[in-house]
């Protein structure tokens, strides 16, 4: 193995001295750099992209939640949330109630998901409903329940006026057309009576392992089913992975575009120095060895291309992100520039994927380099 | 020649190229023997053959028909691997051109049987030193073949092919491409190491003078004539 190393090292080196051939490698070197930088660039745009929305995830919705078995409402939500606290006394817990209704304002009136937290005491309309009401904070709408009371009249339903104090962002993953009120004034239009539908938690420190441990504190219990994070965001997540690794393989094809290229450089290599070849096979050096000798010659061209990429790839995501580079338009995202984060583990897949493709493209002409008789270069020469 | 004295022994060897009507007969049914410590020339016409009878002899070639024994080892069964490890234990090469690899200088030229047989880089090194002493290319042990006159690319190539102590030298046309006064230096050097490590050496050659000097000249023939040792004076 030393003698191979030695002798791709020293092609390696003088391949500076043979134009043709080096120019080639240097084509095939800077083309899968530049295939490496930009996978390393895209995929720590996306992650940039991805990690504040993880993060505004954490921030603005529960990171566990405890719901009934069957039906909508829990039996004992009190108790519940006693168990829960004894248990994990640092976490926040919050009595909640969902329901559809309809929102009236004095220009229009459109559906809309309600939503009742303990931790509310005043009402915020997102902005996706406030605009399609026409009302801004201090305005008045009413909220028209499915449910009906019974009148003189009939029955109709229920109605109640409120005040949106605020409008506020919609949450990650959400639609728009959310009213969220105290939860006494949810409970009152959608159950009529002081019901509690869900128990969402919250544990900023830990806030994908919360729902294993609330399950934990809860183990025995049949009535209720906990989910984590990882449920209660299934899709979001899903396709945050699905797009993670679209954009991984439509990337990657520049590597495997540069991979090709490599095999042609390997290949000249290969036909230029046949009368080596033959020399070292004559040497005494054998067809394994050759084989080994090309490999490693593609896998030092690929190796230079590989971690060249991945280190200016890291270098231009970090200046772009530290400097904000690339500014956002304020209002439409909730981050200021284009964000950029490198997962260290990412760029040893996208190093490692480059060193396959190249130990793959080196391997095919290291093949028929290794079968030739070393009578036949010596012959050619 | 007894059996024992025997280095290299071919018998019935046949050698052609190519297919159908392109195909030529190099070498049919040839018999050869090469004594133990002898140095046989191998003269003949161009094209008749004499570079692939040294191939075969160095296992650098098979083949089509017959046996080719070295120091009483038959070497058609060997595969590949068998067969390169034997040439870097066993067997010398030196070529018409020099064939020295450029990106190396001329220390790393020679140690590279040595790196190739595993031994490490310092020995090599070493060794390689002390080789091209013997050659006179003690000043020129960090010159690559390209900062070398021919004479000095081949005295290289000399110390390269002993640098293993191999019992057979193979040499083809070591002096083809040099001057008179580099070509007898080099024929000198190769018939001195020749003497002093006790080599087996066989030597194509164009140059009479050069074969004369040898124990035993073998006149390979054109096709429908008969090839054969030939005296020497």
């Amino acid at each position: 193995m030393r003698a191979e190393l030695h002798l791709a090292r020293r092609y390696l080196i003088g391949l500076g001295r043979r134009t043709n051939v080096a120019t080639v490698t240097l084509i095939s070197l800077v083309g899968l750099g530049l295939g490496v930088v930009a996978l390393v660039v895209t995929l720590a745009l996306l992650e940039g992209f991805q990690s504040s929305i993880r993060r505004d995830l954490i921030e603005r919705s529960s990171h566990a939640q405890v719901r009934p078995v069957s039906g909508r409402v829990l039996a004992e939500p009190d108790q519940l949330a006693s168990l829960l606290h004894q248990a994990l006394p640092y976490v926040e817990i919050v009595r909640s109630v969902r329901g559809n209704c309809l929102v009236a304002s004095t220009i229009d009136a459109v559906p809309a998901l309600l939503v009742g937290r303990s931790d509310v005491d005043s009402v915020m309309a997102d902005q996706v409903l406030a605009a399609r009401l026409g009302i801004g904070a201090a305005g008045v709408v009413d909220v028209i329940s499915p449910r009906r009371r019974l009148t003189p009249l009939g029955p109709v339903p229920v109605r109640v006026r409120v005040d949106v104090a605020e409008v506020g962002v919609p949450g990650p993953g959400a639609e728009g057309g959310v009213l969220r009120v105290p939860l006494e004034v949810a409970q009152r239009i959608v159950w009529g009576s002081a019901e509690v539908e869900t128990l969402d938690l919250k544990d900023p420190s830990a806030p994908w392992q919360l729902g294993a441990k609330v399950r934990r504190t809860l183990d025995g219990r049949d009535d209720v089913v906990v989910l984590g994070m990882d449920e209660l965001n299934q899709a979001l997540l899903l396709a945050l992975a699905l797009e993670r690794i679209l954009i991984f393989v439509a990337v990657g094809l520049i590597l495997v575009v540069a991979a090709l290229n490599l095999l042609c450089n390997v290949a000249m290599v290969a036909a230029e120095k046949r009368r080596d070849l033959a020399v070292l096979t004559s040497l005494g050096l054998e067809p394994v060895r050759i084989r080994r000798l090309f490999l490693l010659l593609g896998l030092g061209i690929g190796a230079a291309g590989a971690f060249g990429g991945a280190a200016v790839g890291v270098a231009t995501a970090w200046i772009l992100d530290a400097t904000g580079a690339l500014p956002l338009p304020r209002g439409v995202f909730v981050v200021s520039s284009v964000p950029f984060s490198v997962d260290p583990m990412m760029v040893a897949k996208v190093v490692g994927l480059a060193l396959i493709l190249s130990a793959v493209a080196s391997w095919l002409p290291s093949r028929v380099v290794a079968r030739r008789e070393p009578a036949a270069g010596l012959r050619y020469e | 020649m007894s059996e024992n004295n025997v280095m290299v022994r071919l018998e019935g060897i046949s050698k052609a190229y190519g297919e159908g009507e392109a195909r030529i007969q190099v070498l049919k049914g040839l018999d050869l023997k090469v004594g133990k410590g002898e140095m046989l020339a191998i003269v003949g016409p161009s094209g008749v053959g004499k570079s692939t009878l040294l191939h075969l002899v160095g296992l650098l070639d098979r083949t089509d028909e017959g046996l080719v024994e070295l120091d009483g080892q038959d070497t058609g069964t060997l595969g590949g691997s068998e067969r390169a490890r034997l040439r870097n234990r066993m067997l010398g090469f030196v070529f018409q051109h020099h064939h020295l690899l450029d990106e190396l200088d001329a220390r790393d030229n020679v140690a590279l049987p040595m790196r190739i047989a595993g031994k490490p880089a310092s020995e090599a090194r070493r060794t390689a030193e002390a080789l091209l002493d013997t050659v006179g290319l003690s000043s020129r042990m960090t010159h690559f073949p390209d900062q070398l006159s021919g004479g000095e690319q081949q005295r290289v190539a000399v110390a390269r092919a002993l640098v293993m102590r191999p019992r057979l030298l193979l040499a083809d046309e070591p002096t083809g491409n040099l001057d008179r006064a580099a070509s007898e230096g080099v024929f000198r050097l190769i018939r001195d190491l020749h003497a002093e490590e006790n080599l087996t050496s066989v030597i194509v050659t164009h140059n009479e003078t050069m074969a004369e000097q040898c124990d035993r000249i073998f006149r390979l023939a054109p096709a429908g004539e008969r090839s054969g040792y030939v005296g020497v004076s």
